[in-house]
């Protein structure tokens, strides 16, 4: 009864939590969508805008020039001065979250990262606006923390509840929202997450349409892919768009590196970068903020010549990874939509050019190109599939965008990794690639439950003497460290001791297993396949004997964390 | 002195009615045609009878140069015109600035920003009525498949035959964008760049040599009764009338209508602006905004006026299903940006010429 109880008191709870939540995180991320889109209108970055200033052309000049480098320098000063944490926050902090089941960065850092994402946006820098809206949806999900509801894992469902409503909310697409959050940030498919994270993004549905009546956001008209050779193709342009995928995350993070090292301020590091937008902009419009007028060109035959798409791809690469680099606060994703689709135009360009094949038209090689650049970026094959469904509710459409998503995923996960986030993730040393298990046994340190109470011993000791100070039963061995505290080796009890004065550095051994203060679970249990003793020695990096690990505790802490896996993962309410 | 003009067709009953005629005048301008006659009915001819005015009528073409050339000559006092014109000429200074919400009365207990469209409250005017740029063709000219969808404007394989069109880039740009696929919604955003601007122009080539340009409004309806044309142009209201009340063989493709806001504004020079003021009060009250739509289907830019509208009082026909924003109609439509097009005038004139030159 009480069993029942206690399921029926977690429903109620997880959903009351999922609407909340949803609700909450729809409307945040409608506020900061509209955020955006005032902002552009009212510094001139919307070509609309811009048209009806064509008879002040030095005004539309200026606002080009200046408003990235004034967003830029902002946002620097956000950064620098209001979060502790100094960098812009995004979706690998949402991930390492809720793999590690550790809390977000500080709320105030998040706060300022995501004004910090709207004014770069908002002022033009070449980044996306989804990243910022998942670590605003996980912001406002993990204030569920608070509740204290005393249900398991409720943390990473609350953030993940968040995720689908932003998601769900900012492309009109509530399945995309539901399999993101799951596929990207809990990484598994419980039933226990799985209701509320529905519910969640079924709000945020609700909200973006019956509520505020939000457009679809891409709409495409295609009538089908004519010919069963053009899916050849599609596979063809999803392994290019690999590569295409592979350059820009390269970029992205070789430009981080660079401008770490550059002798610029940290505050001003975004206003160099917006200075590099608003100058490429003066002869590439379509290069500035969003792009969505490009994106829609890109589906119409003729509206780009092929050298124009040749020079538009690298240039979105280079700013897109030079802003994100340099510190503007935003998303990978968005620019990457742009990318890909531009990519995908010129594919058709060039398969059209020399009229090899017959072929559907532009529209479906673009949107293929589109989805298949993005999908490796944010690692979530599904997800994005089904966002070409949800985006343009066209089905031909979506079955030709599925070739070329998995091809790309496929090749993309060969020669670069999971995810431009999983990437980023283990360059700060979290490993997801072998699954979260591995990443959560990697953080815990055997250092941790070290225990000081062991028997100890000099070198110049009588070795029986050592032996007979530990209490037989317990202890069957004596680890043996210098006046220095340096370790030496082990005596074991069952030893032979042939000479019964013999000294303790007579006849110690070298330890199988040594661990230092950085081992961590995973490879310490490792190291003990095939040990046969109870404990190994603790050392520090001068080889000073700090204390020893039990094999028991490690192989508890184990047991405990893969059982709270298979609970997180199994769990159905 | 205030020259009173009054055209020949114009004759009232009210006309007995004793008036200082010659202090209380009020010059109104409007589009002549179809449109021109239901507003004779429906507002011109009970505001005589009510307030003992006879508005004599000018007529105007849309251009703003009349508006700056001929306005202080003839008097003009109140002038029905497109909202995006209105912005326009407000900025000039060539409409005078007022409250319109405090002009308008309220009706049905709901206050007029309540009762009105959203934004139909501007500076210089108040909006109106809405009414759609559409293309319509001669049923004649195709006797088996119809056209239905803008994008057959431009297909002159399929549906072949003459277009007519105003000598504007007015409508034909947003045609041209929907034709090519781009959605309803993104159509400004896209003329707003040159590319789109530079696609609109490449579609509106594979029917450059089939364009008859007409100069007047009325011209639209003429050229598909005549067989002159086999599309055209025109606004929905003129040609309703068209084929309801004369029975020419002309319909209407509903699909790509462009759904635009016609306003009441006051010359800046008026002499007479309280009862202008009184004019626009009456001629925007649900009573007049219903009977207009009964004669021609031109949506009531207010709620309360919606209610009221029944069938036309020659055909029968029930009036709302014909009026732009009537719910069942198919096919794409937008909504005029009225800023956007004040705004970019220059701009579209300066290319469309230079289109119109071959380049």
């Amino acid at each position: 009864m009480t069993h029942e109880g206690s399921a029926l008191y977690r429903i109620l709870a997880l959903t009351a939590v999922a609407l909340l939540v949803g609700t909450v995180a729809s409307l945040a991320a409608i506020a900061f969508a509209d955020t955006v889109f005032w902002l552009n209108n009212a510094l001139l970055i919307s070509p609309r805008m811009r048209v009806q200033f064509g008879g002040s052309p030095y005004i539309v000049l200026a606002a080009t020039l200046l408003a990235p480098v004034v967003g830029g320098i902002i946002v620097g000063l956000l950064i620098q001065k209001f979060s502790a944490a100094k960098r812009p926050l995004g979706p690998p902090d949402v991930i390492y979250a809720s793999q590690m089941r550790l809390p977000l960065p500080d709320a105030r850092s998040g706060t300022v990262s995501t004004i910090a994402a709207a004014v770069s946006i908002g002022f033009g820098a070449s980044v996306g606006q989804y990243g910022p809206m998942v670590y605003l949806g996980s912001l406002i999900g993990s204030a569920a923390i608070k509740l204290k509801l005393q249900i398991p894992s409720i943390s990473a469902i609350a953030m993940a509840c968040g995720v689908a409503a932003a998601i769900s909310t900012a492309f009109n697409a509530p399945i995309a929202g539901l399999v993101f959050a799951h596929e990207v940030i809990l990484r598994h498919y419980s039933l226990r997450a799985f209701a509320p994270v529905t519910v969640a993004s079924a709000t945020g549905y609700v909200m973006a349409n019956v509520m505020f009546d939000r457009p679809p956001l891409f709409l495409v008209e295609f009538s089908g892919v004519e010919n069963g050779y053009e899916f050849l193709l599609f596979a063809l342009l999803g392994i290019v768009a690999a590569l295409i995928a592979k350059i820009y995350m390269s970029a992205i993070l070789r430009c981080s590196r660079l401008a770490a090292n550059l002798p610029i301020a940290a505050w001003l590091r975004p206003g160099a970068a917006g200075l590099a937008v608003g100058v490429t902009a003066l002869w590439l419009p379509d290069v500035i903020g969003i792009g969505k007028e490009a994106l829609r060109f890109a589906t119409i035959e003729g509206a780009f010549t092929p050298a124009e798409l040749a020079l538009l791809v690298p240039a979105k690469i280079v700013l897109t990874a030079v802003c994100l680099g340099f510190g503007f606060a935003g998303g990978a994703f968005s620019p990457s939509l742009l990318i890909g689709i531009l990519s995908g135009a010129l594919f058709w360009n060039l398969l059209d050019g020399f009229q090899l094949f017959e072929n559907s038209g532009i529209a479906v090689y673009a949107v293929c190109g589109m989805m298949a650049v993005t999908s490796p970026v944010i690692g979530a094959p599904l997800t994005t599939i089904l966002i070409v469904f949800e985006l343009t509710r066209n089905y031909d459409l979506t079955v030709g965008a599925m070739v070329a998503v998995v091809f790309s995923n496929l090749v993309a996960y060969r020669i670069f990794g999971r995810s431009l986030f999983d990437v980023q993730l283990a360059a700060r040393g979290i490993d997801l690639s072998e699954g979260r298990d591995h990443a959560r046994l990697a953080a815990i340190r055997v250092a941790d439950f070290a225990t000081s109470e062991f028997p100890s011993a000099l070198p110049h000791e009588c070795a029986n003497a050592a032996l007979d100070r530990c209490s037989p039963g317990k202890w069957n061995e004596v680890y043996v460290a210098d006046s220095n505290g340096k370790f030496r080796g082990i005596v074991y009890r069952n030893q032979q001791i042939v000479n019964s004065d013999a000294l303790v550095s007579e006849i110690m051994q070298p330890a199988d297993v040594v661990f230092r203060e950085d081992t961590d679970v995973r490879q310490a249990m490792e190291k003990f396949v095939g040990f046969v003793g109870i404990a190994a020695p603790l050392l520090s990096s001068d080889d000073r004997l700090i204390g020893i690990v039990t094999e028991a505790d490690v192989i508890r802490a184990y047991l405990d964390t893969v059982e709270e896996l298979r609970d997180e993962e199994n769990a159905s309410a | 002195m205030k020259k009173t003009l009054l055209l020949s067709s114009f004759v009232l009953a009210a006309c007995s009615a004793p008036a200082s005629f010659a202090e209380d005048s009020l010059v109104v301008v409007s589009w002549g045609g179809a449109y021109e006659d239901a507003q004779r009915t429906a507002i011109l001819e009970p505001y005589a009878g009510q307030s003992g005015i006879v508005p004599s009528i000018m007529r105007h073409s849309g251009s703003l140069n009349e508006l700056r050339d001929r306005a202080q000559a003839e008097s003009w006092d109140v002038i029905d015109m497109q909202r995006d014109h209105a912005i326009t000429a407000c900025e000039q200074g060539w409409l005078l600035e007022t409250d319109f919400r405090v002009v308008v009365s309220a009706y049905d207990g709901l206050q007029p920003e309540e009762d009105f469209v959203d934004g139909a409250f501007l500076d210089c005017s108040v909006v109106q009525n809405l009414y759609a740029t559409v293309v319509a063709y001669d049923d004649r000219a195709y006797p088996g498949v119809k056209p239905s969808r803008i994008n057959d404007f431009f297909d002159i394989e399929n549906f072949p035959g003459k277009r007519a069109l105003p000598k504007s880039p007015d409508a034909v740009l947003e045609w041209a964008l929907l034709a090519i696929g781009v959605p309803a919604i993104q159509v400004y955003d896209l003329l707003s760049t040159d590319r789109g601007l530079r696609l609109a122009f490449r579609k509106l080539d594979e029917i450059r040599d089939s364009i008859i340009w007409w100069t007047d409004v009325s011209d639209a309806e003429k050229l598909l009764q005549d067989g002159r044309a086999a599309m055209a142009s025109g606004f929905n209201g003129r040609f309703f009338s068209a084929s309801h009340d004369r029975g020419a063989p002309i319909s209407i493709v509903w699909d790509g209508r462009i759904i635009g806001y016609e306003v009441w504004a006051i010359y800046a020079k008026t002499d007479q602006e309280e009862l202008a003021k009184e004019f626009v009060d009456f001629a925007t009250s649900p009573a007049q905004l219903a009977r207009l739509a009964e004669i021609i289907p031109y949506g009531p830019a207010r709620n309360s006026a919606f209610l009221r509208i029944g069938k036309n009082s020659v055909s029968g026909t029930p009036m709302s299903d014909h009026l732009p924003n009537a719910p069942h109609h198919q096919g794409r439509a937008i909504f005029r940006d009225s800023e956007w097009y004040s705004k970019t005038a220059s701009l579209r004139l300066r290319r469309f010429e230079d289109w119109l030159e071959g380049n």
